[in-house]
């Protein structure tokens, strides 16, 4: 899982109520595995699995406010 | 090198501005502070403050640090009509107030904010409004030109840096804020700095690189500083000698590098040429992370027995996998061991030839969003288990500007604010968060589940409530 064999990526997911959801992983289905760690049942649940994008690091800025 | 490289486009005519650079930090941390990290010097201002001199540009300059009321920072306040300071996430609180009442005794006078939190939270400075001018970004190459002619920029300008630290200047360690109190100047060692447990006095701190190119959700600084080029090796190792031969000698060395172990052909070149040509191989402290170690480990081992990295500082975060995934970490628990063995196996050899062992340092995160009380005992196992270690513990903070910050931030997580910005290491930051549980945690309650699998010589509890400190 180091950095060198397996990189991360950032995604920003869509979400119901019209926010994003900033995760991150070697996937998208990871990034939401992770997410889920910390997130209830009833958060992750506001996330729209197949609606994300994937974002560079230095574009996060951009969607801070959109954040949810 | 700097002098004359900007060329400030309009001079000011006549009398020259009364120029405030502050240092910023808690009230009394230069009179009596309560821990040696309070006492570290700015570089950023160092730096910037010797740009703009060697440019003819003068600032005068004291710390908050070195007052022991808001009263005495006012009465020294007056009369100025430029206020500067480099803003940090902990600092901001002092930063705020400090232009609240530099406005209070100069109405007229203008205040200049740069520094990290203008760079990672851009609307908190926006909604002061005693702050005119705010920089985003590395301010090397638009420094002077800002505050010779400040009208000439609008609110926020986004900040210029160099390419190269090469392109840097030595900086003028003499326009660092001085002791305040005899008691600590007698240990100071001004300008350099004190010791912190890390490596005999007189320290010398430096820069060799510049941002960390990882992207862990806690931090994050690559986001907003573009990469830059590396301090030549050569450069690096004259800074030393002519500060061991003016203010030392130096008896030991802070490499302040957000990240020192990465670029191999740099540190190949650090490991052939420190112990050759510096005026003594004196022992440093310099970050590393585990994956690092374990991709180039006869790299590592090269630098720790040849150049007397005697304090290897690895932020482990975590003994557990899941919260390093939630941290972003990009490093495992296998990393981790893999990096707690090899420094374990160098100091024993060391120590067997009567040398001084390396030690780890190492951040250690708790209160982490998703973590369970395992995944807490993992990382105070793995505390534990590491044989040499100085570790720094802190309650998991959501900074604004780094990615988790802003997600915790954004579902209304956080208990910090623009207020409590501080890096007090036991507050509670994060709400839903048992935090009793891991203060009894750190006091050795639940030390039966720590110590589980462990060697009984590795049981032996240490007082990590001590080991909280500030980040």
């Amino acid at each position: 899982m180091s950095s060198f064999s397996n990189p991360h990526y950032m995604y920003l997911f869509d979400m119901k109520n019209g926010k994003k959801k900033l995760a991150y992983g070697q996937s998208p289905e990871d990034a939401l595995e992770i997410l889920s760690y910390r997130l209830t049942e009833e958060e992750m649940a506001q996330i729209i699995a197949d609606k994300y994008i994937k974002v560079n690091q230095r574009q996060l800025q951009a969607y801070v406010n959109e954040l949810g | 090198m700097f002098k004359n490289l900007f060329n400030p486009k309009v001079k000011p005519e006549g009398k020259e501005p009364r120029r405030l650079w502050l240092d910023l930090g808690d009230l009394g941390d230069l009179v009596n502070p309560a821990g040696p990290h309070e006492q570290w010097q700015d570089h950023g201002m160092g730096l910037l403050r010797t740009i703009l001199h060697q440019n003819g540009v003068m600032t005068d300059m004291f710390s908050t640090r070195q007052c022991t009321s808001w009263e005495e920072v006012e009465k020294r306040m007056k009369g100025y009509d430029m206020l500067i300071m480099n803003v940090r996430s902990y600092t901001f609180p002092v930063a705020y107030r400090s232009a609240q009442i530099f406005k209070k005794v100069n109405p007229k006078g203008i205040v200049l904010t740069g520094g990290m939190h203008a760079t990672v939270a851009l609307d908190e400075m926006l909604a002061v409004p005693e702050f005119d001018k705010i920089c985003q970004g590395p301010g090397e190459n638009v420094i002077v030109n800002l505050v010779s002619n400040p009208d000439a920029f609008p609110r926020v300008i986004l900040g210029v840096g160099v390419k190269s630290m090469a392109d840097w200047p030595m900086v003028d360690r003499t326009l660092w804020p001085e002791p305040a109190s005899k008691k600590l100047a007698a240990k100071f060692n001004w300008p350099l700095e004190p010791e912190c447990g890390w490596g005999p006095p007189p320290v010398a701190t430096i820069l060799t690189s510049r941002v960390c190119p990882w992207q862990c959700a806690f931090c994050n600084e690559n986001s907003y500083i573009p990469n830059m080029g590396r301090r030549p090796v050569d450069m690096v190792i004259e800074e030393l000698n002519y500060l061991d031969e003016t203010f030392g000698p130096i008896g030991s060395v802070v490499i302040h590098d957000s990240m020192f172990f990465q670029n191999p052909s740099w540190l190949e070149e650090w490991v052939d040429k420190y112990p050759k040509y510096a005026n003594k191989t004196w022992p440093y402290w310099a970050a590393a992370r585990a994956d690092t170690v374990r991709q180039w480990p006869d790299l590592f081992e090269a630098i720790v027995r040849k150049t007397n990295w005697s304090t290897v500082s690895i932020g482990f975060e975590s003994g557990s996998d899941r919260v390093l995934k939630i941290l972003n970490k990009e490093c495992t628990e296998e990393d981790n061991y893999f990096a707690i063995d090899l420094l374990t196996r160098i100091g024993d050899e060391m120590e067997a030839k009567g040398q001084k062992p390396p030690v780890f340092w190492s951040n250690i995160m708790l209160g982490i969003p998703g973590e369970t009380r395992e995944d807490a005992f993992k990382t105070m196992r793995m505390l534990k288990y590491t044989k040499r270690i100085m570790p720094s513990i802190s309650f998991y903070a959501p900074y604004p500007g780094s990615v988790l910050g802003h997600q915790i931030i954004a579902e209304g997580k956080s208990l910090m604010s623009k207020e409590n910005y501080h890096r007090y290491p036991d507050d509670e930051k994060v709400k839903g968060i048992d935090y009793q549980f891991y203060r009894d945690l750190l006091s050795g309650k639940y030390d039966d589940e720590v110590s589980r699998g462990l060697a009984s010589i590795r049981q032996q509890r240490v007082d990590f409530w001590d080991a909280l400190a500030k980040a």
